[in-house]
């Protein structure tokens, strides 16, 4: 056993790019990553295909039908899977004390929250991207020439699928830093991003529409389907109010980190 | 080397750490000592970083903790080996600890042969019994070559072996030059291992010494002495303001006292003495007499029993 001689100054930048390194190899070595990744794939790539067989066989095929659809369509039901990964990534270490040699070995929290935000968020986000092309050729494949593949509609249809994947991912992450609790997240993630929006304006009263119209969930259906298409929302509103969501809860999860002890 | 200042740790109304001051020096096993809830673990937590104290500091080599950029070079610890996520293997585990420091994956495999994890480590941690935990706990402590170990109730749920290899590890490690922190509820644990002993009840400190000086000059001292003529003995002894107790027969005790001064007084009054002696006192008495009042007045009137049976262990 030796003793280095005086340690050389390190950069937060290297401290950074190693804490990524060490989050990519944990969330690569628990099933639960690989289990959600397959879930999302068999909805996108299944889906796509079923939606793309239904569209061949229709007897009267619309002539503009695009298998882009198909992506955005899957996406709605498949996010879920993306947003627990990411939520379970970052609350699996509260739930079995994994916290504590974590912090041992990258104690500059700061340095922690952004590698394990980041590297969680860009890859459910790259994912889920890439199942979305994927669900688009499966429609387009299992449609035989019914559907086209645009070029241009698909940059612009996965750059939204990226949008509101990397925000609906980055509020998970900020939920699961702030809440610390898998179950507890999970519930909060289904009630802002499907249950309250769907909810909330069934109730006729005009003020629970004015709330849902500004959860995140409204707005993603929005950006992904444009509906509905009579509360007056534009992708700028949409993309603003979903943003202030996401970077507004990993604040708050950023705080709890820095701010409060280990795990209790 | 930590140096720790007036640290002080409440959780909301209790107060699990209260004002407390002592360095850790390195080249010796320093053992923490206390009854369960005395505050050890929240102390290690503060060194660690982990958790924030209400007041004072800790340094651990001229630094908080929580500054190093490689941290792992600086400190190794382990705290609950529990506290791992049973899903990876042993060897993902520590695949993740080298990366964090920036350490060659090649040390991930020269600590499962150090502690001997073997073949183990290929498998979920999920299957380990308490005792493969620990070590697993050990080699990611070990994984960078700190200069300073904490280890938090290693001793505990190893069998007779683990317990070996523990004793001989930190005594290594102490000899290395390194500076080692073990904590424990156990004296006769401590007896064993620690050159130097720092005692806390609730939070307080209560002895900060050598392990021998703790034995020799913090116990309460006694004398067993016979004699064929007792009860004279007694006599003169109780007239001198010796606090002395007959035994049984010829048998009696004296506390406080010397078995120079018994001996002098018998002279002085002719009484012959067939036995006489200083009674060595034992570890688990000197430390249940330095942290019987902090156990005492903790509430939990069951804690003393706990602490003395656990002591007797
Ligand atoms: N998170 C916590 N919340 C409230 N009280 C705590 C917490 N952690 C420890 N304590 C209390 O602080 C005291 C010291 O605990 P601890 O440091 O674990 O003692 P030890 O390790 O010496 O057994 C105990 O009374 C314990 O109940
Ligand atoms: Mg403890």
């Amino acid at each position: 056993m030796t003793t280095d001689a005086m340690p050389v100054r390190i950069s937060s930048g290297r401290v950074f790019a190693r804490a990524c390194a060490a989050e990519w190899t944990r969330l690569w070595t628990v099933k639960a990553t690989w289990w959600f990744l397959a879930v999302a794939a068999s909805i996108m790539v299944g889906l796509g295909a079923v939606a793309g067989l239904d569209a061949g066989s229709d007897p009267t095929p619309s002539p503009n039908a695009s298998a882009w659809a198909a992506a955005h369509f899957t996406v709605l039901p498949a996010q879920f899977a993306f947003l627990a990964l990411v939520l379970s990534a970052v609350t699996s270490d509260y739930a079995t004390g994994g916290i504590i040699p974590t912090l041992q070995w990258t104690p500059r929290r700061t340095i922690l929250f952004l590698a394990r935000t980041g590297v969680a968020v860009g890859t459910a986000t790259v994912a889920g991207t890439v199942l979305a092309l994927g669900s688009a050729v499966a429609a387009f494949v299992a449609a035989r020439s019914a559907l086209s593949l645009p070029l241009g509609e698909g940059i612009h249809g996965l750059a939204t699928i990226a949008f509101v994947l990397a925000a609906g991912t980055a509020l998970a992450a900020g939920l699961g830093f702030l809440l610390r609790n898998t179950a507890g997240g999970l519930v909060s993630v289904f009630l802002l991003i499907l249950l309250l929006p769907l909810i909330l304006p069934q109730f006729g009263y005009a003020w629970l529409t004015t709330v849902a119209d500004l959860l995140p969930g409204s707005r993603a259906v929005f950006l992904l389907n444009g509906e509905p298409t009579d509360r007056g929302f534009t992708n700028t509103s949409s993309v603003i109010v979903m943003l202030a969501w996401a970077i507004g809860m990993a604040v708050l999860g950023w705080l709890r980190l820095i701010r409060d002890d280990a795990n209790h | 080397m930590i140096r720790i200042r007036g640290l002080t740790k409440r959780y909301g109304d209790v107060l699990a750490v209260d004002d407390l001051s002592f360095d850790v020096e390195p080249g010796k096993v320093t053992g923490f000592l206390g009854p369960n809830g005395a505050g050890k673990s929240t102390t290690m937590r503060m060194i660690l970083g982990l958790d924030r104290p209400s007041s004072g500091e800790v340094l651990v080599n001229g630094q908080p903790f929580a500054a190093y950029a490689e941290p792992l070079r600086e400190v190794g610890a382990l705290l609950d080996p529990g506290a791992v996520h049973s899903g990876r293997t042993g060897r993902n585990h520590l695949r993740v600890a080298a990366r964090t420091n920036g350490l060659p994956l090649r040390r991930v495999e020269e600590v499962i042969d150090q502690v001997g994890l073997g073949s183990a480590a290929r498998r979920r941690i999920k299957g380990y019994s308490l005792g493969m935990r620990q070590r697993l706990g050990i080699a990611a402590a070990l994984l960078a070559d700190p200069r300073v170990l904490l280890f938090d109730e290693p001793i505990n749920g190893l069998d007779l072996d683990g317990v070996r290899w523990i004793r001989d590890l930190l005594r290594r490690l102490a000899d290395d030059g390194r500076t080692v922190l073990v904590s424990s509820h156990l004296m006769s644990e401590m007896e064993q291992t620690a050159d130097r002993l720092v005692v806390i009840g609730r939070g307080r400190l209560i002895a900060n010494a050598t392990t021998a000086e703790i034995l020799n000059g913090l116990g309460r001292r006694q004398v067993r002495v016979r004699s064929p003529r007792p009860v004279e003995l007694l006599k003169h002894l109780q007239e001198d303001g010796f606090a002395v107790e007959q035994l049984d027969g010829q048998e009696l005790q004296v506390e406080d006292r010397t078995a120079e001064e018994v001996g002098e007084l018998a002279h002085h009054f002719h009484i012959p003495l067939h036995h006489l002696s200083d009674v060595q006192q034992s570890l688990e008495q000197a430390f249940l007499e330095l942290t019987g009042d902090s156990v005492e007045y903790h509430g939990h009137r069951a804690e003393p029993v706990d602490a003395a049976t656990e002591v007797a262990l």
